[in-house]
């Protein structure tokens, strides 16, 4: 469905309801992954799917329903469960009037026509590339290509009218050895920057060059993390920047703003502008998301606010609310690590011992107020000796402040864009000291 | 139009297009979310998702399109392009995973509910929460307090080439509570029942059995009571975990690791391999012999209780771990015919949109014979820990560290003072062969779990594994704060 049938949907699914102020919020999403191990595609999926959400809101009272079946009834049904959901929930003294905002254009480059055409035939050309690059080498290919476009449109009784059209397409490939294995991942609005011959030689490389792995000992060490781990790393303190994190007292910023609390060099900000990660430029409740420094140089600057959290903690609406209902708060979805003056090379060059980490795996908070968590390396972790990369190294487990390690860290000169299944930013290489590694594998 | 007449055209068009087998799920997805936050209901919603994924095979290769078009152009559109991509991947594949399933099933399954939610008014539903969540305000401590139910109804009707025709209804329900304390710098939280509420098959019963009013204030105080209460210790000593915990440490250490398309590395960028490998099978001393895990997804309340798994399987019983030995994987039917086995219907997608895909279901550690009480009399010094907070396991699923939202000292065989923050950390084969003890039938509890999360794209999967409180001898503990 495109923009123009989705507001048209929007403006007759508004016209259905006697709520006090109705939301209406559409998703339009198809997206395929071509899913390989062992050289041979065994996943390989494409879902479509359009779904509607209805937020009413009446005395106070609010009430969502969701469905994806869109003929007159089911539309005109959703409307009403919404209301009347909404006359069954106590009313809520802090629920504001639904924003209404305009927001600015996208950024040309969220969307690309060639990803949201893209075939399987592609996408398998993809895997081929990638198949090809390990083979010399005698590895196997693990990982997947994948293509997906969205559209959202947000419209609400108050006046609000936002939509968006947005594609993005990814390559993550791990090459297996007999003991060792390497990574290497790319994530871009048009797939024709893709390119799976390169990203396949980098992950076979770090395979190859951490064959024969040894044991080094858990302890203190000097790392290098680059954005594969360092961006997933990261991503355990984007809670502590929502404003209900901020205002529960579980955000390492709870004390208070405009107090230094990382390291000098350590400028974070939001912004869904930034080149290698162009998106959504209003919210989910369709008000424009502010492009907006959470950290400067060490020093908090602001939490990211929703209209609800905006209203009760008497702040801006930064436009950063997630799809209703949302008891989690709201979130900063476009997040940036500023970057440094060296590039990741030179940090090498310049460590005379320590580990370089090409990713981390099952990362967890074992203590939030701290921001203490843990996790394991994988996929290409290797010694440092005299600044130059000596081979591979087994597997170890971390225990580490993200607090403690951002104030005393040195990041690289280039970005990347990295991500997961529940995050996606931007960040460079970072040497940290002290990095405490736990207990080790086999493996 | 049907379903089983859309399932005729989609199955038809796919046959034309050259799939040499299909299968078709049509999924109706009912679900409601409640949440009091605070003293308010922060969500109050209702949700409806139609849909259907088809899965076509061409030359060995599977493809799978999935859409929520049900119009005859829909349907025509959505088959053809299940077949194209599997002809896309079959072009290129070095090896063929794919053929068709083995057997053919009719049958109807319904989840077993003695009272429908939909007979408890919503008001009563609502006011149930913001009383349990007025409870757990014990004290000016208390940050945020949260309590929450989720029902679910999920209608699939399954339809396949080779002429399986099955209905199943399935109901799932749960609810919880958790308090979140602020104060002498620290935050610390309690939830309850276990470390994510209790969730299982079955209807509104379930939440009256989790007790959210009568265990709020106790949560609350214990909330409280942990941010003046002393670090747990660092070192060596012996463990006694509460039975959620327990469940939590054979859905990592066991549940994931015997699932056997990891085994054999379709999971390898992403969830991992398994040091559970093929060699090992009737091999390894998995455990103590005391430790029997098995699945069974005929378990009455289990979240994966179903008739038939989501390529149209029988569920089953069979065992993981046997007397401590490995004797079992969980299986899908391409997984189960390359190691000469049949699968056990461990196959589930998240919901229509998602290509099926093995998981854990009910996987479940048997009772031992000591009363619960009595775990503790051999302990000289030792921790007892319960609900988990923390969690991480590599992706081999061998060095692994949890940690508990609570803990109490053991010396001289008693339960003595509160601590906080306990962790613990081990090695599987090691942690599992140093449990001596699984207290009885009386504590075993069917612990679900609504959230577990595998495959690209990642889907959440609904597992239980049933559990009793168990004790380990020299365990790591304190990892994580200077052990």
């Amino acid at each position: 469905m495109d923009r123009e049938q989705r507001e048209d949907l929007a403006r007759r699914v508004l016209a259905f309801s006697h709520a006090d102020q109705t939301e209406v919020l559409l998703v339009d999403r198809d997206a395929s992954l071509s899913r390989f191990t062992h050289d041979a595609i065994h996943q390989n999926v494409a879902s479509a799917d359009l779904s509607i959400a209805v937020r009413a809101i009446a005395e106070g009272r609010t009430g969502v329903a969701r469905t994806n079946v869109l003929d007159e009834a089911s539309l005109r049904d959703v409307v009403a469960r919404a209301l009347a959901i909404a006359r069954h929930a106590p009313a809520d003294p802090e629920q504001p009037a639904l924003p209404a905002g305009v927001p600015p254009p996208a950024p040309a480059e969220a969307f690309a026509e060639a990803t949201a055409r893209a075939t399987p035939q592609l996408r398998a050309q993809i895997c081929e590339d990638i198949f090809r690059a390990g083979k010399a080498d005698g590895l196997w290919a693990a990982g997947y290509a994948a293509t997906e476009r969205g559209g959202i449109t947000v419209a609400n009784s108050n006046g609000a009218r936002a939509s968006f059209d947005g594609s993005d397409a990814a390559v993550n490939v791990k090459m297996n050895g007999g003991d060792s294995s390497g990574f290497a991942e790319a994530y871009e609005t048009d797939v024709r920057r893709l390119d799976g011959t390169l990203l396949g030689a980098i992950a076979a490389r770090k395979a190859r060059e951490s064959a024969h792995p040894r044991d080094v000992e858990p302890g203190s060490w000097t790392v290098i993390l680059e954005p594969a781990a360092f961006g997933e790393l990261f991503s355990y303190i984007a809670d502590h920047f929502s404003a209900l994190s901020f205002d529960e007292g579980s955000s390492f910023l709870s004390d208070g703003l405009d107090r230094t609390y990382l390291g000098e060099n350590v400028t974070i900000t939001d912004d869904y502008a930034h080149p290698l990660a162009p998106g959504m430029p209003f919210d989910f409740e369709g008000y424009p998301t502010k492009r907006l420094a959470l950290v400067e140089h060490g020093v908090a600057r602001a939490v990211v606010t929703d209209s609800y959290w905006a209203h009760k903690l008497a702040r801006e609406n930064t436009g950063h609310a997630l799809p209703a209902p949302n008891a989690s708060g709201p979130q900063a979805r476009n997040l940036v690590v500023s970057a440094g003056s060296k590039n990741a090379a030179q940090l090498i060059a310049e460590t005379k011992r320590g580990l370089l980490v090409t990713r981390f795996w099952y990362i967890r908070t074992v203590d939030q107020k701290k921001a203490i968590v843990t996790g394991m390396t994988r996929d290409g972790t290797f010694l440092i000796e005299n600044g130059r990369l000596t081979g591979g190294v087994r597997n170890m487990r971390f225990n580490q402040s993200i607090l403690e390690a951002l104030r005393h860290c040195e990041f690289a000169s280039e970005l990347s864009r990295t991500g997961g299944y529940s995050y996606s930013v931007v960040v460079p290489a970072v040497k940290i000291e002290n990095f405490t590694f736990s207990s080790g594998t086999g493996f | 139009m049907s379903f089983e007449s859309m399932a005729a055209r989609t199955l038809d068009t796919a046959s034309a297009r050259g799939a040499v087998y299909a299968d078709i799920r049509f999924e109706v997805a009912r679900t409601e979310r409640i949440e009091a936050r605070n003293g308010v209901v922060a969500t109050l919603s209702d949700s409806t998702s139609r849909g259907y994924g088809i899965r076509a095979l061409v030359d060995g290769t599977w493809g799978f399109a999935a859409a929520s078009d049900t119009s005859d152009a829909g349907l025509d559109r959505t088959a053809a392009r299940a077949v194209e991509i599997a002809k896309a991947g079959a072009a290129i594949a070095r090896r063929r995973f794919g053929e068709a399933p083995p057997k053919a099933y009719a049958d109807v399954f319904v989840t077993p509910v003695h009272r429908d939610p939909e007979d408890v008014p919503l008001n009563d539903r609502v006011d149930l929460l913001l009383e349990a969540e007025r409870l757990l305000h014990a004290g000016p401590q208390i940050g945020v307090g949260r309590a929450w139910i989720d029902l679910w109804r999920t209608d699939k009707y399954f339809y396949s080439t080779i002429g399986s025709k099955i209905e199943q209804s399935i109901r799932q329900t749960g609810c919880g509570l958790q308090a979140l304390a602020v104060g002498n710098g620290d935050v610390q939280t309690r939830t309850f029942p276990g470390d994510i509420g209790l969730y299982a098959s079955g209807g509104w019963e379930i939440v009256e059995r989790a007790g959210l009013r009568e265990n709020a204030q106790r949560i609350a105080e214990e909330a409280v009571a942990l941010l003046s209460a002393p670090q747990a210790p660092s070192g060596v000593t012996d463990v006694v975990l509460g039975g959620s915990q327990v469940s939590l440490q054979i859905h990592e250490s066991c549940g994931h690791p015997a699932e056997l398309d990891r085994v054999m590395g379709w999971e390898a960028n992403f969830s991992g391999v398994s040091f559970l490998e093929l060699d090992q099978l009737d091999k390894l001393k998995y455990g103590s012999e005391i430790v029997t895990i098995s699945i069974d997804n005929t378990m009455p309340g289990g979240m994966a209780t179903v008739g038939y798994d989501d390529e149209g399987s029988r569920s089953v019983r069979s065992d993981i771990v046997r007397d401590g030995m490995l004797v079992g994987y969980e299986m899908s039917n391409d997984t189960a015919r390359l190691i000469g086995r049949e699968s056990n219907a461990c196959v589930r997608a998240e919901s229509w949109e998602y290509v099926p895909m093995i998981r854990m279901c009910n996987l479940n550690l048997w009772p031992g014979e000591i009363p619960f009480e009595h775990l503790f009399d051999d302990v000289r010094d030792g921790i007892y820990m319960e609900s988990n907070r923390s969690w991480s396991i590599d992706d081999h699923r061998l060095n692994f560290q949890f940690g508990c939202e609570i803990a109490w000292e053991i010396k001289n065989g008693k339960r003595g003072r509160l601590l906080k923050n306990p962790t613990y950390g081990g090695i599987t084969p090691a942690f599992w062969n140093s449990c001596d003890a699984v207290a009885d039938a009386a504590s075993w509890v069917a612990w679900g779990t609504p959230n577990c999360g595998k495959g690209e794209p990642m889907q959440s999967g609904r597992t239980t594994q049933a559990a009793s409180p168990a004790r380990f001898r020299g365990v790591r503990v304190g990892v994580g704060y200077g052990g």
